[in-house]
């Protein structure tokens, strides 16, 4: 193979690869952009008429607030086809300080960190009524794997 | 504070113990000194240091009591290999004791808490001690023949870097601390078993004497490339496997110096808390900081190993690297862009935004440079006349095809939506482990084997031992990789003891993997000893001391 050629081929790949890495990028921006409330962030306002569930960890339960000034403690329900936004934070419990804490529930991709001092919002929707499983997903401790339960998805 | 008192009573103990065993060492030294101090005089030297780097200078080196005291910088390669090598068997063991208690949804035989400090010490000392550990020792030990150095007078510089990064591990092994490896506060600044450990204070202090002998190494290895090396080794010759060595010493330079402040003021914040929960700042600042160390130390721990397989490559496809050119431009674009992506560690901790919007779009860029390397070594290949495969051969495609792997599930984490579901789970897990299992570990190996004829005075490996070692290992962490991650994929959290009963089969497989490539790493230790318990047969020449031929890109050399 002469140089010319080995040149001509590294450039044809380089190019590809390019094409593929800043599509993916752009896709990943537009989606970003398009749903902005899918982030966690400290400051961003509360969308107008979400359902707002405000989510406490502590080493290490968590334990759910809802609108109607109730609360339930490792699992929550919350209504489908209607906007659910989380607020979380972390407190120090009976047992231990204020660390930091992440909820996943993997089927409705939703990932918020429960930072101490700050109040994260993330925005979701769910679509069908059922029991997802959600967990802790950042290291807080002795037993952290025991922060884990279900989230119920009822019908209006 | 009577803990603070028992606390010191303890290490104050192994302390002195310590002292005791190292005067013994240094009388039994100072009388083998007087006699390389006589033979010095007789040469005309005024310093026996000199003398003994000065006569083994580029020498071909074997393993043996006398590197741990002869100050060459192949002598501290070899160091810096071996105790890796012992780094790596003990994190091994860490690992798979893990895997074992996870055979159960439930706790096995490991208390949780014991379980996080394994978690903590598998991370460190996979980390620092085996993988920054062995690339720093293969580069101090190739460099000097590569470079071509007319002098070897950095010694007590490097030495000391070992000395530091050696002492800073048994500190954290000693510790037991359970913080995970990145020491997030206020968790880490819990002293008790909620959180970091009774002892977290002493492993923050072992991972600075680890940092800080990193730097200092580090800068040593630029020196000697800038000052020591021969004159007629210009920079366009200079091998790929020079270039890995000089950007991995640049990332260390560049990235230790913010987590080195850092440390130091969490360490200050376990007993009057001033910077990261009694101000008003967020707790995290001190992540911030961890990752912009965390994020390219990932990269440190790779580079070196993209530059050895530049150097293997050659040697069993009998030709050149496809393109010397990209080699360079693609190591040294990984450096980088590698410096800009830290931020996808903390996409849903609520930074927000514009963090998110900027830290995608850069961890999609950062795979340019690594797809440009992989194609480099395809093409190596591809072109070549006929592929010798030999085991370390073996090894090295293994990590490439690993590396392809890992690092596509890698790159979709770049997407928001896809790292909202897997970031956290064992999906990370499975993509670096196919990473440093597959380059890391994999080279690592392929580069001892090649050494080993020098390293052990003319013996050879049993390459039936070998083969199975290779065999065991890459297929085992196939499997356990793969099982992480597809577990991962629907929802397995990492760094749990215990776990929901469904995520079982993921959990089994994962285990099957890991015994699999324990199950290897005995083939190597058996191979080892057996190889090393038979008589010098063969010549102590390597191929990896001769670089591998380039290709010099046209126009360059010109205005030398």
């Amino acid at each position: 193979m002469n140089e010319e050629r080995k040149g001509r081929l590294e450039l044809y790949f380089i190019v590809a690869i390019l094409v593929v890495l800043l599509g993916s990028a752009a896709a990943n921006y537009a989606m970003i952009v398009a749903n902005p409330n899918s982030v966690p962030s400290d400051t961003q306002p509360i969308p107008a008429g979400s359902y707002v569930v405000r989510v406490i960890a502590t080493q290490w339960t968590w334990s759910f607030e809802y609108p109607n000034n109730t609360t339930s403690v490792g699992t929550f329900t919350v209504p489908v086809n209607t906007n659910i936004t989380l607020v979380a934070t972390s407190v120090a419990g009976a047992q231990g300080s204020a660390v930091i804490h992440d909820l996943l529930i993997p089927q409705m991709d939703v990932q918020i960190y429960a930072v101490p001092g700050q109040n994260n919002t993330v925005t979701f929707e769910p679509t069908h009524t059922g029991s997802y499983y959600f967990e802790c997903v950042e290291y807080c401790g002795e037993f952290h794997y025991e922060m884990r339960g279900y989230m119920e998805v009822v019908s209006r | 504070m009577s803990d603070y008192v028992t606390t010191l009573t303890i290490y104050g103990g192994i302390a002195a113990v310590f002292a005791i065993v190292i005067f013994a060492v240094y009388n039994l030294l100072s009388t083998r000194k007087d006699i390389v101090s006589k033979l010095a005089s007789q040469d005309g030297y005024d310093s026996e240091g000199q003398y003994v780097r000065d006569t083994l200078l580029t020498k071909p080196r074997e393993i043996g009591l006398s590197i741990f005291v002869n100050d060459d910088a192949k002598s501290i390669g070899l160091r810096y290999i071996v105790t890796s090598i012992l780094f790596f068997f003990i994190g091994g063991a860490f690992g798979l004791t893990m895997r074992l208690s996870l055979t159960s949804p439930n706790l096995t035989f490991l208390t949780s808490d014991e379980y996080n400090v394994l978690i903590s010490q598998h991370a460190v000392l996979m980390i620092y001690m085996w993988a920054v550990g062995s690339a720093l020792g293969f580069g101090y030990y190739l460099l000097p023949s590569h470079i071509k150095v007319f002098r070897d007078i950095r010694g007590t510089l490097s030495s000391a870097g070992y000395w530091l990064w050696l002492i800073g591990g048994f500190i954290v092994l000693l510790a037991q601390s359970s913080p995970r490896w990145y020491f997030y506060p206020p968790l880490s600044l819990q002293l008790n078993q909620n959180g970091g450990g009774l002892y977290d204070w002493l492993s923050v202090i072992g991972i600075e004497t680890v940092l800080i002998g990193l730097m200092i190494t580090s800068i040593t290895i630029l020196l000697i490339v800038i000052y020591d090396r021969s004159p007629e080794v210009k920079r366009e010759n200079f091998s790929l496997f020079t270039w890995s060595i000089i950007f991995t010493a640049i990332m260390i330079i560049v990235s230790a110096p913010p987590l080195i402040a850092g440390f130091g003021m969490l360490f200050y914040d376990f007993f009057h808390p001033i910077f990261f929960t009694a101000s008003s700042g967020s707790v995290l600042l001190f992540a911030i900081l961890f990752w912009f160390w965390g994020h390219p130390v990932v990269y440190i721990a790779i580079i070196p190993y993209f530059g050895l397989i530049y150097e293997i490559l050659p040697k069993f496809t009998g030709g050149k690297i496809f393109s010397y050119r990209s080699g360079v431009y693609g190591l040294g674009l990984l450096l980088i862009l590698s410096e800009v992506v830290w931020g996808h560690h903390l996409f849903n901790s609520g930074l927000g935004f514009a963090w998110v919007l900027f830290f995608s779009t850069t961890s999609f860029l950062v795979v340019i440079p690594s797809a440009i390397t992989v194609f480099n070594y395809i093409a190596t290949l591809w072109s070549a006349n006929k592929i010798r495969m030999t085991t370390p051969m073996l090894f090295v495609i293994n990590g490439i095809v690993d590396f392809i792997i890992g690092g596509v599930v890698g790159v979709m984490q770049s997407s928001y939506a896809v790292n909202a579901d897997v970031h956290g789970t064992y999906f990370v897990t499975g993509h670096f482990h196919f990473i440093f299992l597959g380059i890391t570990t994999g080279v690592s190996f392929a580069a001892f084997y090649m050494l080993f004829p020098t390293i052990s005075g003319g013996r050879t490996y049993n390459v039936r031992l070998a083969r199975l070692h290779f065999y065991f290992t890459a297929i085992g962490s196939l499997i356990m990789s793969s099982s992480w991650i597809v577990g991962g994929a629907m929802g397995m959290p990492r760094a749990t003891a215990g776990y929901f009963a469904f995520f079982l089969p993921y959990q089994l497989g994962s285990i099957l993997g890991g015994f699999i490539v324990g199950i290897g790493q005995i083939f190597f230790l058996w191979n080892i000893a057996a190889s090393w318990l038979k008589s010098p047969s063969v010549d102590n020449q390597n191929m990896l001391e001769t670089p591998s031929p380039i290709a010099i890109p046209s126009g360059a050399g010109e205005g030398q």
